[in-house]
């Protein structure tokens, strides 16, 4: 089970780290596209 | 002790809050209905989504129950985060309940209930989900205020103010609530979106840093050492732990199952996604989060454990030993981390519960429609409420046991009905009012019969052999054996309830 929970511990460092980097680049587009569609209803 | 430099980390939390503030507030202008405040007028896109996601359902809160649950049961302790992740990961793909729900266009499920089970049904779901809800988050407050006391080494200690001796965690507590509500009250949803992804940001790095130096600095071998010295195959086995178990492990999966159906406060993602299809990707690409969200801070626990030994307060143990472990200006970026990880869940769970009421529990008082000004008002005033309310009952409440299962324990007493009442307003057409009632009263009876056995003297030793965990697992068969021979007895054209 202590390999299980290694590749699990590394699996969830190296994914969030990732994650991390591309959602904040590609989350600034989702803001900035809502921002421009909720200023065009308004 | 501790590590925590007043100029060079309180810079660092300074200028994170002042950036979190001035974007929370500059986007209020955008809110002109109830729909942008409460549901961003439903234009959130996938990764904006899963950064929301991800930070309302990691709090402080969640921080110290997970790194408690690593410092009482090891590795074992992080398996609520792999059901929460398969039923995740199951639910998006699958896209079950979620996509009926999004694609019928409602702000609550309270809401998509009354099409199936008839206005006092939703009435009642309402106030079951606020209740339970608000219960819920009561501890939330006090525990992140804790942390922050703890970490900044301001434990035990109070100061004078116009002659009064305030104490610092009720000043840490108030001051970050007063910060939350004041975004949350102007700009409802979009603040809440848009602040949400930039202490996402924040959180992770954090997260990530302190992890990272945990690992390299105590070390894989030390950690494993601990726990097979403490727990044995129990600390990585929950099956054969002493205090877990297989009913543990089935009350996980009916929790956290549940939990990614019904809670207001996730379910508000897909319900705010531009589409079905949207909402069931930043379920399936947010799935893993989960399991770092238990497993990550129940590293820190398990390091605490390794470093520190047994305490008495197994909650202090993870902030008392980060505020030696980490170094100055990582401290800064650890506690900023802990703020945004904070700060993002006090704000949506404030808005989603307060989307409930004046959604669900108004609905009756709500005759003919409100104007768009008038609503959003009122919805600001209820966010205010139920930040005076949370201010209040986490000064007041003392909380014993470990917060997981006190948090388990209330989450039932809405999630056993509500996700019962879901899935059969979804797909069993011989679902009915008779059935639903009984799913409410019953879901709720148990847990908190609990409760009420547990804090009574003549009974508490009863109640500690029945265990949160069975009387869980009996609220989730008992609301679904409740719907189904209540609906079934209900005759056709019976009166409804």
């Amino acid at each position: 089970m202590r390999y299980f929970w290694l590749i699990l511990t590394v699996a969830a460092v190296v994914w969030y780290t990732f994650v991390t980097a591309y959602v904040a680049f590609k989350g600034v587009t989702d803001i900035r596209e809502m921002l421009k569609k909720l200023a065009d209803k308004k | 002790m501790t590590n925590f430099n007043w100029l060079l980390d309180g810079s660092i939390v300074g200028l994170y809050l002042l950036v979190t503030m001035a974007a929370g507030l500059y986007v209020r202008k955008y809110v002109g209905k109830v729909d942008d405040f409460l549901v961003a007028g439903r234009e959130m896109n996938v990764y904006l989504g899963i950064a929301s996601l991800a930070a309302t359902e990691f709090g402080i809160v969640t921080c110290m129950y997970t790194a408690e649950a690593g410092y009482k049961y090891g590795f074992a302790g992080a398996t609520p985060g792999l059901a929460m992740a398969a039923s995740m990961l199951v639910i998006g793909y699958t896209g079950f309940c979620i996509k009926p729900l999004r694609d019928s266009g409602v702000i609550t499920i309270p809401q998509l209930i009354e099409q199936k089970f008839g206005p006092r049904v939703r009435w009642a779901a309402g106030v079951v989900i606020v209740l339970g809800g608000l219960l819920n988050m009561g501890v939330f407050l006090r525990i992140g205020g804790q942390f922050l006391v703890t970490i900044v080494g301001l434990k035990v200690t109070s100061f004078n103010l116009f002659g009064f001796q305030v104490g610092y965690l009720e000043a840490m507590m108030t001051v970050l609530l007063v910060g939350v509500a004041t975004y949350t009250i102007l700009g409802g949803m979009l603040s809440v979106l848009i602040t949400d992804f930039l202490q996402f940001i924040v959180m992770s790095v954090g997260l990530i840093a302190v992890t990272v130096l945990v690992l390299v600095n105590v070390g894989w071998e030390k950690i494993v050492t601990t726990v097979e010295t403490n727990y044995g195959a129990g600390g990585f086995n929950p099956f054969v732990h002493p205090d877990l178990g297989w009913q543990y492990v089935v009350f996980q999966i009916l929790l956290n199952f549940a939990a990614v159906l019904t809670w207001q406060t996730t379910i508000a993602r897909v319900l705010a996604a531009k589409d079905s299809r949207t909402g069931q990707q930043i379920y399936m690409r947010t799935s893993f989060f989960f399991v770092c969200r238990f497993l990550i801070p129940g590293i820190w626990g398990i390091a605490a454990l390794a470093t520190l030994g047994k305490m008495t307060n197994s909650l202090d143990a993870m902030p008392t030993f980060l505020a030696t472990f980490v170094p100055i200006g990582l401290m800064g970026l650890c506690i900023a981390a802990m703020l945004a990880a904070d700060m993002s869940t006090d704000s949506s769970y404030m808005l989603s519960w307060g989307s409930v009421i004046y959604n669900d529990i108004m609905a009756p008082f709500r005759k003919t429609p409100w104007s768009e000004k008038k609503g959003i008002f009122v919805n600001r005033t209820i966010v205010a409420a139920i930040g005076v309310f949370l201010l209040f009952y986490g000064l007041w409440y003392p909380l014993e046991g470990d917060v997981w299962t006190y948090l388990g324990i209330t989450g039932t007493i809405y999630l056993a009905c509500i996700s019962v009442l879901l899935i059969s307003s979804c797909y069993w057409k011989r679902a009915n009012s008779w059935g639903a009632t009984a799913a409410i009263i019953v879901s709720a009876l148990i847990p908190a019969a609990f409760l009420v056995l547990e804090k009574t003297p003549s009974t508490r030793e009863f109640a500690k052999a029945v265990g949160p965990y069975y009387s869980g697992i009996a609220a989730y068969a008992g609301a679904a054996a409740a719907m189904i021979i209540f609906s079934l007895l209900k005759p056709k054209g019976g009166q409804e309830v």
